[in-house]
């Protein structure tokens, strides 16, 4: 009677109840392997307990912290450099810091161990001309640290993105009273800034690290073996399916209570961005300040996107007579339709369970919009064959339908995080007035916000575009016959060892990929100029 | 805005797969060599049949295959791998081939004894070594290769991969489990560095000193050599390719096929013997060594120049259903003794 009660106290009902349904559509492949995990056989998983998996952990935990620290230095320093002062190459810093984003990573592992090895350009050149110091550059380059930087180097965007909206908008009321307490600059960054923008600053690396947790090949090519590896050892080593169900499951509960702790301590440590101050931008006047400001900003710039670019750029030209342009052309067609249509349901769904959790109140649609992003904590090999299970002796593995359900699912959180923050922006008072002038749910969604949230959906828009762009196993194990992606033509020629022949493919990606975080990066701006005005 | 959802509705379900078989066969590959294509292409010419594609991982394509039961469109399940299809035979989702689809030329003794599967090529899981540092008569077996003469000098790619997997299969079937664990100890004590990277990366590291010998795939030493680079190629010149075990009473270098098998519910069974039938003949195996460093399974075609500039040698005769039998004992015996 109190649950029946309760229901009818519920604003907007039928919207509640479609989010519901259309929850457990999401979350549904999720709970099939918590299902399979308590009815299926253990033995591979004990095996593996008894046997590597310690080992595998650990390197996984050694290779978070790499990466992580590697981010943080690539992101959090020419994010405040770029926030805080004018310098020579500033504007244009802001633009291409974002770029290597546009680099899938085992892209970026396999290209730097080419630039790196022996028959490469580097130790070439040494050899041929200044043959005392090649020995200082023969070495073995497939090391744990050096994908730690190479992860880095992918991967820092998502710390500079969050710390650079975060830090342009603590405005300067802070700095000021801070610097009336007699904190110079650099003490009023470490003891000021940074703690205001750990929220924002984790939840980059938040994105970081669950990006390391699902990394496979290059991980597997640099023979460092990850929690994921073990996954892949149960299923394609010893062929067993249900033990990398369950070490996926066990991957996603570590996650979960990861993930809450960082959200408990979010909550206590809220506090609310300064509108309406501008960061005063200052000017630097000495000159080594300005070298080291240039630099802080060229070097993740330089290494993470100008030397792979330019040496994939190059390796196309090398291999453009072997080029066959229109399978290029369809490739390329094929990737942008793809993730054009996933990334506009991804944006629309998002919408939705944000909206209802928005207009209904209730603790189950903020429940639900929290579990739908747990397919992120997913490897993408492990959804799809949750989704091949689910759909067993149907006719639906293998349509264009369930490749873009598994494609939603997987990125749905990544969609979400643009349209939620601005979404928490809009004060209640937009509804209340909406209200009033009569508008029912759907029209002050389509009249209210989705006009006032435009900046954000088209954010989203564009951050699974770019994921869906360099998606790999997903596209791999549930694709219809003869569907080539970009990003599978380029996985084929790499993993074959023809790595010159995968540059035009890769430089597509790379091209698109650049392109549409131009775009978003003119949004962001947009966005951060509309929230200070 | 109701417009756009519409079409796209119609986009998505509009594409579903086609089942029924026009003139068509369906194949899920593990294979993606660019040779495939062209072999499937001049098919298609000659037949009018379609040949359709779904490139992916063998695990996961027997995944695919068990959980889509009777309505599973695909017709052909080709690896490069007799141990998956083993696995896949296991799992069910494979049926005999009529024994006159193969061609008759095909080696007898690189055949599936029950005929559930169609060797197309073979590659062999060799020794190269280094022409500075390795002399040829230092060299004899795969079991040689725990000889702590090697001591930090072997180098070899991870026990994730399928090759080497295949590799410890035969020696556990050769040697049994006691006798291939002590060889693996030994083995892992001579390696150079910690096992990772490619074959070709194995190659490259012989080349810059970091290690004298390694276990590779043989065509990836054609690719070395047929490189668009001439540091590629140097670095493929400056080694030499050993076939191990080719002692009179020796039972010969261990190899791998890639094969196709039938599948089930194959639903356009005709065209699927069609095309095995195709891929076996003499014309399409020229394509093959014409386009790929691989062995053709035909015995009346001759390997490419390169390849049989390495000279003939004798092949392991195991059963190559063995290879994916002892798969689970040869991943024990990868772990425990820690080659990782």
């Amino acid at each position: 009677m109190e649950i029946k009660s309760n229901f009818l106290l519920i604003e907007n009902k039928r919207w509640v109840t479609a989010s519901i349904f259309l929850a457990l559509l999401v979350i549904l492949p999720i709970f099939i392997l918590f299902f399979s995990f308590f009815s299926s056989e253990k033995e591979t998983l004990i095996y593996l307990f008894n046997t590597v998996l310690l080992d595998y952990t650990l390197n996984t935990i050694y290779l978070i912290f790499l990466t992580s620290f590697f981010t943080l230095l690539f992101g959090v320093f020419p994010a405040w450099v770029v926030s805080n002062n004018t310098f020579k190459g500033r504007s244009f810093f802001d633009i291409v810091l974002y770029l290597p984003l546009a680099i899938p990573s085992y892209i970026m592992g396999y290209t730097y161990i080419e630039i790196l090895s022996f028959t490469g350009p580097i130790q070439t050149y040494f050899r041929y001309n200044i043959p005392y110091l090649s020995g200082f550059f023969n070495q073995d380059y497939l090391q744990v640290e050096v994908l730690g930087i190479i992860l880095g180097l992918a991967l820092y965007p998502y710390v500079y993105t969050a710390s650079r909206i975060s830090f342009s908008m603590i405005g300067s009321n802070y700095l000021n009273i801070s610097k009336n307490l007699g904190l110079n600059s650099n003490s009023s960054f470490f003891k000021v800034v940074l703690p205001l923008s750990r929220p924002a600053i984790f939840s980059g690396l938040f994105l970081v690290i669950m990006e390391v947790l699902n990394e496979y090949g290059a991980v597997q090519y640099f023979g460092v073996n990850t929690y994921t590896a073990g996954i892949f050892r149960s299923w394609n080593s010893f062929g067993d399916v249900n033990g990398a169900i369950q070490l996926a499951s066990i991957l996603l509960v570590i996650v979960l209570i990861f993930f809450s702790i960082e959200r408990s301590s979010y909550s206590k440590s809220r506090f609310y961005y300064n509108k309406n101050t501008q960061l005063n931008i200052r000017s630097v006047s000495s000159i080594n300040k300005s070298i080291l400001y240039f630099l802080v900003c060229f070097i993740p710039f330089f290494l993470g996107f100008l030397v792979p670019f330019v040496f994939i750029f190059n390796n196309t030209l090398d291999t453009l007579h072997l080029a066959d342009f229109t399978k290029v052309i369809n490739l390329t067609f094929n990737s942008i339709s793809v993730s054009t249509l996933s990334s506009f349901f991804v944006i629309l769904i998002a919408l939705f369970f944000l909206f209802v959790e928005r207009i209904s109140k209730t603790k189950i649609n903020a429940y639900i919009s929290n579990l739908i992003s747990l397919g992120y904590a997913l490897p993408g090999a492990v959804i799809a064959l949750s989704l091949m299970i689910l759909f067993s002796e149907s006719l639906v593995v293998g349509t264009f339908g369930l490749l873009l359900f598994a494609y939603i699912i997987r990125f749905l959180a990544v969609g979400k995080s643009p349209i939620k923050s601005s979404l928490q922006k809009q004060p209640e008072t937009i509804d209340d007035t909406g209200k009033n002038l009569g508008l029912g749910p759907f029209s002050l969604l389509k009249k209210v916000h989705l006009p006032i949230n435009r900046f954000a959906l088209i954010s989203a828009f564009i951050v699974t575009f770019i994921d869906v762009l360099k998606e790999l196993p997903i596209t791999l194990i549930l694709r219809p016959f003869n569907f080539d992606t970009l990003a599978t033509q380029t996985y084929e020629f790499a993993v074959e060892e023809m790595l010159p022949l995968s540059s035009i493919y890769s430089l597509i990606i790379i091209i698109l990929g650049s392109l549409m975080l131009l775009i978003l990066k003119s949004f962001i701006d947009k966005e951060l100029d509309v929230s200070k005005s | 805005m109701k417009k756009i959802i519409f079409f796209l509705s119609i986009v998505v379900f509009s594409c579903s797969t086609n089942k029924e078989g026009n003139n068509e066969v369906n194949l899920y590959s593990q294979r993606h060599y660019s040779v495939d294509e062209l072999q499937y292409k001049n098919f298609t010419e000659k037949t009018g049949i379609k040949v359709n594609v779904v490139k992916a991982n063998a695990d996961e394509l027997i995944e695919r295959l068990k959980n889509e039961g009777e309505n599973s469109p695909a017709d052909l399940f080709v690896t490069v791998d007799a141990g998956k299809l083993y696995n896949a035979r296991q799992s069910g989702v494979l049926q005999q081939i009529p024994a006159n689809a193969i061609n008759e030329n095909i080696r007898r003794d690189i055949l599936d004894t029950d005929n559930y599967w169609a060797p197309i090529t073979y590659r062999s899981r060799i020794i190269v070594y280094s022409n500075e540092r390795v002399q040829k008569s230092e060299l004899s077996t795969y079991e040689d290769l725990a000889n702590p003469k090697w001591k930090k000098r072997l180098l070899v790619r991870s026990s994730s991969n399928a090759y080497n997997q295949a590799l410890m299969s035969s020696i556990v079937a050769n040697l049994g489990s006691e006798a291939t664990e002590n060889w693996s100890s030994g083995v892992v004590a001579n390696f150079a560095r910690d096992p990772k990277g490619s074959d070709r990366d194995q190659v490259k590291a012989i080349a810059a000193g970091q290690g004298d010998l390694a276990i590779v795939n043989s065509y990836y030493i054609g690719l070395l050599l047929a490189s668009e680079k001439d540091e590629e190629i140097e670095a493929g010149n400056s080694v030499s390719v050993f076939f191990p075990n080719q002692g009179t009473d020796d039972r010969g270098s261990h190899i791998n096929i890639s094969a196709l098998g039938l599948t089930n519910n194959s639903p356009n069974r005709e065209n699927a013997i069609k095309l095995i039938e195709y891929l076996t003949s003499e014309e399409a195996q020229k394509v093959y060594v014409n386009n790929s460093y691989e062995y053709p399974a035909n015995s009346l075609v001759q390997p490419s120049d390169i390849v049989k500039g390495w000279g003939e040698f004798k092949i392991d005769k195991l059963n190559l259903n063995a290879l994916g039998e002892y798969r689970p004992e040869a991943i024990r015996i990868f772990d425990k003794t820690g080659w990782k």
